[in-house]
């Protein structure tokens, strides 16, 4: 079951890298199983339920020990041969920002649908991230995100035949029809 | 059998499905010819467009997108030595030498061959297959089919690369706590919604596969940072005279061991090529670094492996791999569920689903062979720009199937959790086919105690259980030694 390889990170990311593999995942785990498991042994049960040899609570607390005795597996589990640190790490920095800042821009077009409408967000959540992404052809930035939208648009709304709410900036541009 | 395959034959020559499978083969060796996106994203990228088509035509451009997505990320692994995914690393080891001795449309095209060839022999082992199991497979109950999800389940960790067992287990137990997100459907009680409605129905399936494979991928790519090497310029692939009756022994000895390992759960096509490989290499004589089979073998196993992970799918139900378990996600959202029924209730499906596998490695062979000079330059797309489209595809995706944002923001946490933990290089297929066994395994285990009336001997009460029992017990020898034996 390993259809989704794995690739090499570049050197830059070993440090992060070696941190979530070694110390930060058994841990980050066994915190999610534990709070699993509080949130497990706190589901209601009926009497009817509390009755049946396996109920809403069951399955959710097993699967919360096993993972908490898998987080106990991986800690105790030598690392991985850690990469060499004379590795360079030139623009890995660079690089985490521009994840950031491309994590801020989904989070944006999250909430700018409720606003702008889905096709106006898109074509912008769109140039925004070909910015973050370092594209600079004026011609890109600005006809790719007008032709994305405008082409789902067409998919969406003309040939598949599914309504999307323009959005309250639409509706009050050109009223509601 | 017959009436089943001219069926078949009549869905998948209707003029609009074998449309949607070239359509499917075009865009899933589109995205499966970016290094890092393979079946699994291009299945998952695709899910709104299957939305809306009927039931028949979006699994059959859901075939055609898989076939299409494997041949992509072999051309990436022959062209610039980048396999988007493991199933297609061995055939770089021989096929990207032949690139950089200028015989990249030789490689091309004994992969292109190989692969018709794995998946012919792999659609008539899926029909013979298919049916003779699901007449099996109509005598199972909810205790066999609660103790073959375990099967499935258990068999992630034996075939998990050495190292990783409880890196998988750890993912597939992570997939089957979010299964369990949402309104539980016996007691009607709700689990984990935090008091958000938007959680009484569950996580929606299309947001954890785009999030954990579009999303997370994308993020990858970002922090990655590298620019691919540039395609070389290709003349039209065609074999060298005796390239054919070089590879034929490779290639009939790989299908058949492909089809084998596609079929079980847990294993599918990545360690089908890699067995293929292995095994060729052994049939070696002397030094032949210019050997065509070397590519010729796991290209054939990677196809056959494809078509025989549909075996368990098709017949009980039950995914073997995390392409497959997208494609149960998208089954059961179309409200058809899979499993030895499934050739009763729907055999405009299922036999669609299977004459359609063999047209779309048809498809891919008549028009991606002439065409692959062109769809190469898929490779050169610069990074600034494809990043940004697959995660506006992905984010698109997500919002189209539930119209609410609160989809979109989830998402975008379970990407950066996702991501985190590919990073920790956790594998992330387990988790998804957690997920999507989750409800399954609960409800059949649930039906067996309620039937026993509390007895949980009821699983060891038919001769099917027990043997499903003993081969899960097998099976989980495996990682135990892993774990605990010698090193």
């Amino acid at each position: 079951m390993t259809e989704h390889r794995q690739q090499e990170p570049p050197p830059g990311l070993y440090r992060p890298l070696r941190f979530l593999t070694a110390r930060a995942a058994p841990l980050a785990l066994a915190i999610g199983a534990l709070l699993y498991l509080w949130r497990a042994f706190a589901i209601p049960l009926d009497p009817w339920a509390a009755a049946e040899p396996v109920g809403p609570r069951t399955l959710p607390i097993v699967y919360g020990f096993a993972l908490l005795a898998v987080a106990g597996l991986l800690a105790m589990q030598r690392p991985a041969s850690s990469p060499s640190p004379a590795l360079s790490t030139a623009g890995a920095g660079r690089r985490w920002w521009q994840l950031a800042a491309h994590c801020l821009a989904i989070a944006g077009f999250g909430v700018a649908i409720g606003w702008l409408g889905l096709w106006l967000a898109l074509a912008l959540l769109l140039a925004a991230l070909l910015a973050i992404a370092g594209e600079r052809r004026p011609a890109v930035l600005v006809l790719a995100p007008l032709g994305t939208a405008a082409g789902t648009w067409l998919l969406v709304a003309v040939v598949l035949d599914v309504y999307i709410d323009p959005g309250p900036l639409w509706h009050w541009a050109f009223g509601s029809a | 059998m017959l009436e089943g395959i001219l069926t078949g034959l009549a869905t998948a020559f209707d003029p609009a499905n074998l449309a949607w499978v070239m359509a499917g083969c075009a865009a899933g060796t589109l995205i499966g010819m970016v290094p890092g996106l393979g079946p699994i994203t291009a299945i998952a990228l695709m899910i709104p467009v299957s939305y809306a088509l009927s039931p028949a035509a979006g699994m059959i451009m859901m075939a055609g997108v898989y076939y299409g997505a494997v041949f992509g990320g072999s051309t990436s692994a022959i062209l610039v030595n980048a396999p988007g995914v493991a199933s297609t690393v061995p055939t770089s080891f021989d096929g990207y030498p032949m690139t950089r001795r200028g015989q990249a449309g030789r490689a091309l095209a004994v992969a292109a061959y190989a692969s018709f060839a794995g998946g012919t022999v792999g659609a008539i082992a899926l029909l013979a297959f298919a049916t003779t199991l699901a007449a099996i497979a109509t005598a199972f109950q909810s205790p066999e089919y609660a103790l073959a999800l375990i099967f499935a389940l258990s068999a992630l960790a034996a075939f998990a690369p050495r190292g990783e067992v409880a890196k998988t287990l750890a993912m597939a137990l992570l997939g089957l706590m979010l299964g369990t997100v949402g309104t539980d459907d016996a007691a009607g009680t709700q689990r984990f919604t935090f008091g958000r409605l938007e959680l009484a129905d569950g996580l929606s399936f299309v947001m954890v596969a785009m999030a954990t494979f579009a999303l997370a991928e994308a993020f990858r790519m970002v922090v990655h940072g590298e620019e691919q090497q540039p395609a070389p310029r290709l003349a039209h692939p065609r074999l060298h005279p005796g390239d054919a009756k070089a590879m034929a022994p490779a290639v009939g000895r790989s299908a058949g061991l492909g089809f084998l390992v596609g079929v079980l759960p847990g294993a599918g096509a990545t360690l089908a090529s890699f067995f293929a490989y292995e095994l060729q290499r052994r049939f070696r004589r002397g030094d032949d670094r210019d050997d065509v089979r070397g590519v010729a073998a796991p290209e054939a196993a990677n196809n056959a492996a494809c078509t025989g992970s549909f075996v368990p799918l098709l017949t009980l139900g039950i995914p073997g791999s995390g392409t497959t378990a997208v494609l149960l996600g998208v089954m059961l959202s179309y409200g058809v569920q899979p499993g030895p029924m499934l050739l009763d209730s729907a055999p405009t499906l299922f036999w669609g689903v299977i004459v359609s596998m063999y047209i779309g490695n048809l498809v891919l062979l008549a028009l991606n062979l002439p065409l692959i000079p062109f769809i190469a330059q898929v490779v050169n797309i610069r990074r600034t720009v494809l990043v940004p489209l697959v995660m506006v595809f992905a984010l698109l995706g997500v919002y189209l199937t539930s119209l609410n944002t609160f989809d979109v923001q989830l998402m975008l946490i379970v990407a950066v959790a996702g991501f985190a933990l590919r990073l920790a290089r956790f594998p992330l297929p387990p988790l998804l086919l957690g997920f999507i066994l989750s409800g399954m395994l609960e409800s059949n285990l649930r039906r067996t105690l309620l039937l026993a009336e509390g007895d949980w001997a009821m699983l060891l009460a038919r001769p099917a259980s027990v043997c499903l029992l003993l081969l899960c017990a097998v099976v989980w020898l495996v990682p135990i030694r892993r774990l605990f034996g010698p090193r």
